[in-house]
């Protein structure tokens, strides 16, 4: 539904200004909107051209945006058309009207004017969705993703241009807190105030509705173009869309076929107890069939083709965080109980003790020795990541080829054909007391 | 009686064509095929095939449930026949209800094949096992079922039920059922019957016990070719087995063949190659009994103010095993060393099964009681004791 109101009311010079809003003249609609959505915060730029109906000398226009969640303190307005004969002298928030704000404005001609009217509004989210799905070797996948639009802003915004921020930028007061503030009693709640479910040939029609300009322009997938902006980089779907109030819509973004995907395992204690976890591991690079753009934090869900008619298995669903070009991504996607990695402590000993001076053990040193079976139940091959964490003084020794990670930390990377079983060995010396040397 | 509840009210498919502004109502097609995967068990998958007819230009396809709980999120729209050509525009989500409407957009009038894949929830599975042993307890008879319990809210009719391994099944599964269905039988799967005493759980002297001592029996199924299986991991389930008995003839009729019930245990996640041990009750017809002979500390180490601050601690342990069953039984000790320590001497072979574990296998004859028995020595000498270790290391 449509809550906000722009009412034009030309006045003489020597009408009172109490006559004011009586004088109306005419209701113009909007002609264009385009909606700037961000993700990092709860944020929308709307703009919004309208043609006006200016008497020369001094104009009032009222604008009123009751049960919506706008930020009063954002409303902008300029001329578009005769830019430099119209001027607006000041702007007022009338006392005892919420969501109201006039503006007088002294135009020096009649007649038509095109103007652009651009606010804050809060309500209004966008996020990215990706769907990944693998093939049956894990080798390579089609990574799909969309953008979802949701918006519980409480107005209707028909026809309107989307564009979606991807970046995040800073904000000293939040547009809903603002809005709030406002119109204490006349804001929505975010997710409240949507429509009741309505009959399925309601929705059918109203779904018609949201799609008639995508019909009347063309029946063909729509493109979203992608551009950077500062620290910020900018999608812009092509052609218009309405999504009213409460209605979500997800348009798809990009799909890159052929993403060459690791099926990649982790095992740390210390981070996941005793589960081995599952990733898929992939690059944001050309090289990949990807890199044109940074992919936004989203939700993935993940599948792989089980079947030669394309089944899918369900592998899991996870988010993934921002992905700057060219960076490598893991997807996390939860334990696997066919991948098994299970250490084990062989022997324990305890020796090199040193006595101070008082003939008091002041210093000994241990040495482990660990085996880590690893076995890869699955029919096709993996890579598996095994990171164990050290304390102290200490020292490895191993025939196994391992990465030191950090100074307490070190990693096997160990690939494991279908089916395959491995032990990995290592014995760690910890030096303690008066034996550590550092 | 409730069927479909996915389109059981709203299935509408709406065509919009550029050049009329007409509006089409089509019912839509019942399933084609239904596809139900139980391999994550962190979520079942559905996935349905319908033979949708389109128009020529956008077509608004109305997918809506009620009743059952299907994440939105998940739901996934995938043409089958002509992916390069039919093609999703866009999804849309009205506010307050479940459902969704796809735009979706055919350069023809045409029959397409889609499928429709979500996450559904109140779909659980289960495995379970029942095994039924011949009675010298060498072999058995192993039954894997699959038991899947429908409280989705939706009634599946002919659903190919897959859990990752083996065939698919297809059946109906109505909304409240639980269907168990046979997936795997092995026959004359070799065992083997272990008693195990674990000298850290079990009284060491049945002596001062008031009951008879049991110990635990086992059976060990090993997941490899020879014992029949090795083709998956055996998932996590409970497995309830059976023994062959002979029952007692009436009147003229031949003795007939029953079963009695041994037991029951939780089989854990078995990977191929490794053994699912099955507790599954006790044996009173072994008896242990273990005994520390010595218990000293040797290689004292004084500070200056003659105090002893680090010392060797030599143990020596005596086990005694009586069998007074008429068979051969195979008996694990298990001893638990805690700390630095060296096997000075063991009258029988160990194996060590990790830092601080060793275990006997043994082998027991029947009727080895009395000056028969077996007995074991060893001794073992803990180093350098500080007399402050923790206790578990």
């Amino acid at each position: 539904m449509k809550k906000i109101i722009l009412i034009c009311c030309a006045v003489l010079a020597w009408v009172p200004q109490s006559w004011a809003r009586i004088n109306v003249t005419g209701l113009p609609g909007r002609d264009t909107v385009q909606l700037t959505i961000y993700n990092s915060a709860d944020l929308t730029l709307v703009k919004e051209t309208r043609v006006l109906t200016f008497k020369q000398g001094l104009n009032r226009l009222e604008f009123s945006w009751a049960n919506t969640l706008i930020d009063p303190t954002s409303v902008e307005f300029r001329a578009l058309t005769n830019a430099d004969k119209v001027e607006v002298l000041d702007v007022s928030f009338p006392p005892r009207v919420t969501n109201t704000l006039e503006w007088r404005i002294q135009s020096e001609v009649a007649g038509e004017v095109k103007v652009e009217i651009r606010y804050f509004t809060s309500g209004i989210s966008w996020n990215a969705e990706y769907v990944a799905e693998a093939d049956a070797g894990e080798k390579l996948m089609q990574l799909a993703g969309s953008v979802r639009i949701n918006n519980q802003s409480g107005e209707d915004y028909e026809n309107a241009q989307v564009r979606l921020v991807v970046g995040v930028i800073r904000l000293v007061e939040n547009i809903v807190d603002l809005a709030r503030q406002a119109g204490e009693q006349g804001a929505p709640k975010p997710n409240a105030g949507a429509p009741p479910p309505m009959a399925p040939g309601m929705r059918a029609e109203l779904g018609r509705g949201m799609n008639r300009a995508v019909a009347e322009m063309e029946d063909k997938k729509r493109e979203i173009v992608k551009e950077a902006l500062s620290e910020y980089f900018l999608y812009t779907v092509e052609g218009r869309d309405t999504v009213p109030h409460g209605w979500a819509k997800r348009m798809p973004s990009f799909v890159a076929k052929e993403v060459p995907v690791e099926s990649y395992y982790k095992y740390e204690k210390e981070q996941y107890g005793n589960a081995v976890m599952r990733y898929y591991k992939f690059k944001n690079d050309e090289k990949s069939k990807l890199g044109k753009e940074p992919l936004p934090d989203g939700g993935v869900m993940a599948f792989r083709l089980a079947t030669l008619d394309k089944l899918y298995a369900f592998v899991g669903r996870t988010r993934v965080k921002y992905i700057p070009i060219g960076e490598a991504v893991e997807m996390e996607l939860g334990n696997d109980a066919e991948v098994m990695v299970k250490p084990k402590l062989m022997n324990w000993e305890k020796d090199e003790v040193r006595f101070d001076q008082n003939g008091n053990p002041s210093g000994w040193s241990t040495k482990e020795q660990w085996e880590i079976e690893l076995q890869n139940s699955k029919a096709i091959g993996v890579v598996v990541d095994v990171r164990r964490n050290f304390g102290g003084d200490w020292e490895v020794a191993s025939d196994d080829q391992y990465e030191k990670v950090d100074a307490t930390k070190i990693k096997y990377v160990v690939p494991l054909k279908a089916g395959e079983k491995r032990t990995i060995k290592y014995t760690l010396t910890t030096r303690l007391g008066n034996n550590a040397r550092k | 009686m409730h069927t479909h509840r996915l389109f059981s009210l709203l299935g509408l498919i709406l065509a919009v064509s550029a050049a009329e502004a007409r509006v089409k109502l089509v019912a839509l097609p019942d399933r084609a095929r239904v596809v139900v995967s139980l391999a994550n068990l962190d979520a079942t998958l559905v996935e349905e095939e319908r033979v949708l007819t389109l128009q020529k230009g956008v077509n608004q396809v109305d997918f809506a449930w009620r009743g059952v709980s299907i994440d939105p999120a998940s739901i996934q729209l995938r043409m089958l026949d002509q992916p390069d050509q039919v093609q999703l525009l866009n999804t849309s989500y009205p506010p307050n209800e479940n459902a969704l409407i796809w735009a979706i957009s055919s350069p023809v009038a045409r029959a397409e094949r889609m499928r429709i894949s979500y996450l559904l929830q109140g779909i659980s599975r289960e495995v379970v096992y029942r095994a039924v042993s011949e009675p010298d307890e060498k072999s058995l008879a192993l039954r894997n079922y699959l038991r899947v319990r429908n409280n989705s809210g939706e009634d599946l009719e002919n659903a190919e039920i897959g859990v990752g391994y083996g065939k698919d099944f297809k059946r109906s599964i109505q909304h409240q059922e639980v269907l168990e269905l046979l997936s795997e039988r092995v026959d004359q799967l070799p065992i083997k019957k272990i008693l195990t005493w674990d000298a850290g759980q079990m009284p060491w002297d049945p002596e001062y016990e008031k009951n008879t001592i049991g110990v635990p029996l086992s059976y060990v199924i090993k997941n490899d070719k020879a014992s029949k299986l090795g083709a998956h991991t055996l998932q996590p389930g409970k497995v309830r087995i059976f023994i062959k008995t002979k029952e007692v003839a009436e009147g003229d009729a031949a003795p007939g063949e029953g079963v009695a019930f041994t037991g029951e245990d939780w089989g854990q996640l078995t990977p191929v190659d490794r053994e699912m041990k099955l507790y599954i009750g006790q044996s009173r017809d072994v008896k242990v009994t273990q005994r520390k002979t010595t218990d000293e500390r040797i290689n004292l180490r004084r500070n200056n103010g003659n105090s002893v601050v680090m010392w060797d601690q030599n143990e020596v342990y005596k086990v005694e095993i009586e069998n007074f069953k008429t068979t051969a039984v195979t008996l694990v000790i298990v001893e638990h060393i805690p700390g630095y320590w060296k096997m000075i001497e063991s009258t029988l072979k160990y194996e060590k099964k990790d830092a601080f574990t060793i275990e006997y296998t043994l082998d027991l004859a029947p009727k080895t009681t009395g000056d028969k028995k077996t007995v074991l020595n060893f001794n073992v000498r803990r180093m350098n004791v500080q007399g402050n270790e923790p206790s578990n290391y």
